[in-house]
């Protein structure tokens, strides 16, 4: 029976005793029935029983979860597609005489939003290239959702729009990848996700934090195999080098870079510019201009703290 | 494209309206007409580019400015430069590069025999259907339609955009099409200019967001979209700016003027 609580701000049915309406029900599982337990008044009758519908035991052969019964449902993206469809047969008997099988049709499961699945498909392809977290995922098919629905890039390649709003979820995670290591993992061009970028701060009126060179030292160093303190250093070579405009309009990569080279040159793993180059994806002749440029107050750079392996003076001079 | 009455002059400097005044003590402004005529297309008496602009805004437009007004012959020009306090013109001027035009011809082209007989003219039919015809004095480039429509770039006035486009329609009528000069239009000026101190595009994006994009992977400069008057900057740390997406010199000297003391303001110590 379900009665209308006072103040019940969802308005859903709510089940009472109607002579104890403030009475917690017990709930019979065995009978199916919700009990009053000041009067032991049946309330609720023919409950459903919500339990699972068989007994699973774990074994060794723990392939299927024999509790699901298909994939987990994505209600953020998806809509609730609730459409079912038949898949292919699996014992002898779906087969006809020729070897085909009997019920060939498999297609148009969810015919709207296809295009949006294939999207996400897409991400996570690439997100797994670069093992990006899960959250990071979620962040972009939740742009991909936003940007599809609002129509206004209809004409743009989805990967386009994919590989942009990765971009953009990885800066608004803070974590920025740099276009072009979002190139390296998609098949678009660095211009065109740049153009689509552009698109989709303006179509979501959002804007995102402009990068710094911090932002990519864990990366590169973890990436050229440098210690610590060489990363530690380099990132402050670089905070310093803005703070003190020695680099106006230089992106931040490259400065990062110069920075990168400046330290493992004065420490004992000493990496190449063409190495820096390759992880950074600079070319070695910009980390060479960035590098002239913080070189003269190369001595103000370093930390106070830092153990140099070749002193200031003789770092070398490109 | 000059065109400010007396009666303009004396409101911007915030005085009360007496056309009878002699305002200028400092200024000759006899030769300018009282009224000057609306915004003709062909009107070819434009001033010549000297790009000297008397730094003076119009506070309030309550009234349709003029455009254009007729002004003396090149070698008599005399700079209008009315007393300003410093504060309020910045002084610098715009310097126009680049301006894109179109005109129909009014008659189809026979592509192919004017790549032919003409002097530096390309034709390559493959990689564009369109013949890329230039001319020395003033150094432009046409690009001319079989539909008889050209479009004429990199004219650095818009007296020289016309007179090289009139050039290029000559050629063709000699080539032998009964070419006319219909719909001149100009549609895209370009300047650029220099503050002469590095700006903080960091200061600019934050506190501009809305009109401001600065992406220094992709492009260096900022790109700033003002909104009244509808023009595009872009704002380089060096301090040089670029002026583009207008058709009118007017609308390039009011949009700096905006934007100059918003510059100001992100000035680098």
């Amino acid at each position: 029976m379900a009665i209308w609580g006072i103040g019940d701000v969802l308005a859903l049915p709510k089940v009472q005793c109607p002579n104890h309406p403030d009475a917690m029900l017990v709930e019979d599982y065995r009978a199916g029935d919700m009990i009053c337990p000041e009067c032991g008044l049946v309330v609720g009758d023919r409950v459903i029983d919500v339990g699972s519908e068989w007994r699973t035991f774990t074994n060794e052969k723990a392939t299927q979860d024999p509790s699901r019964v298909g994939d987990a449902q994505n209600p953020l993206l998806n809509g609730g597609d609730l459409s079912t469809m038949i898949s292919k047969g699996t014992g002898a008997a779906s087969f006809d005489e020729f070897g085909n099988s009997k019920y060939q049709n498999r297609r148009t499961m969810s015919s709207s939003d296809r295009a949006m699945l294939n999207a996400f498909k897409e991400i996570t392809t690439m997100a797994d290239r670069i093992n990006l977290p899960r959250n990071i995922i979620d962040r972009t098919n939740n742009l991909f959702k936003q940007v599809y629905e609002q129509k206004s890039l209809k004409g743009r390649a989805n990967d386009a729009i994919a590989s942009a709003c990765l971009y953009i979820a990885c800066r608004q995670e803070g974590v920025p990848r740099t276009f072009k290591e979002i190139c390296a993992v998609s098949r678009i061009s660095k211009k065109e996700i740049g153009r689509c970028f552009k698109l989709i701060l303006k179509a979501l009126e959002t804007s995102v934090d402009l990068i710094t060179t911090g932002d990519f030292m864990s990366r590169f160093c973890s990436n050229l195999g440098l210690p610590k303190q060489v990363q530690m250093a380099a990132t402050y070579i670089a905070r310093k080098a803005v703070e003190l405009d020695l680099v106006p309009g230089r992106s931040p990569i490259s400065v990062a870079a110069a920075a990168i080279y400046m330290a493992s040159q004065a420490s004992a793993e000493k990496k190449t510019q063409k190495e820096i180059g390759d992880i950074a994806g600079v070319a070695d002749v910009t980390i060479r201009q960035s590098y002239r440029l913080i070189y003269p107050r190369a001595a103000d750079l370093f930390p106070p703290d830092f153990k140099f392996d070749t002193p200031v003076d003789k770092l070398p001079q490109l | 494209m000059l065109a400010i009455g007396p009666w303009q002059f004396l409101s911007c400097f915030g005085q009360q309206f007496q056309p009878e005044k002699d305002v200028g003590k400092d200024l000759d402004l006899s030769f300018l007409p009282e009224e000057t005529s609306g915004n003709d297309a062909s009107n070819a008496n434009v001033t010549q580019d000297s790009g000297v602009f008397d730094a003076c805004r119009q506070e309030e437009s309550a009234e349709t400015d003029p455009k254009k007004v007729a002004m003396p012959g090149a070698s008599t020009f005399c700079p209008m430069t009315p007393v300003i306090p410093v504060a309020e013109s910045s002084g610098i001027i715009p310097m126009l590069q680049n301006i894109v035009s179109t005109v129909n011809l009014a008659c189809p082209l026979d592509l192919k025999s004017i790549a032919l007989q003409a002097r530096n003219a390309e034709y390559n039919p493959k990689r564009f259907d369109a013949v890329i015809m230039r001319i020395l004095e003033p150094r432009t480039t046409a690009l001319i339609f079989s539909s008889g429509k050209m479009v004429c770039t990199g004219a650095k006035s818009e007296e020289l955009c016309h007179l090289a486009t009139r050039k290029f329609a000559r050629v063709v009528q000699k080539l032998g099409f009964p070419a006319k000069f219909l719909d001149f239009k100009i549609h895209n000026m370009v300047a650029t200019c220099d503050v002469c101190f590095p700006i903080r595009l960091e200061g600019l994006l934050l506190d501009h967001q809305q009109f401001s994009s600065y992406v220094p992977e992709l492009f260096p400069g900022l790109i700033y979209r003002m909104v009244k008057p509808r023009i595009v900057f872009l704002i380089f740390v060096s301090g040089k700016v670029v002026l583009t997406g207008v058709k009118e010199r007017r609308e390039i000297y009011d949009a700096f003027e905006n934007i100059y003391p918003i510059l100001k303001g992100f000035r680098k110590q």
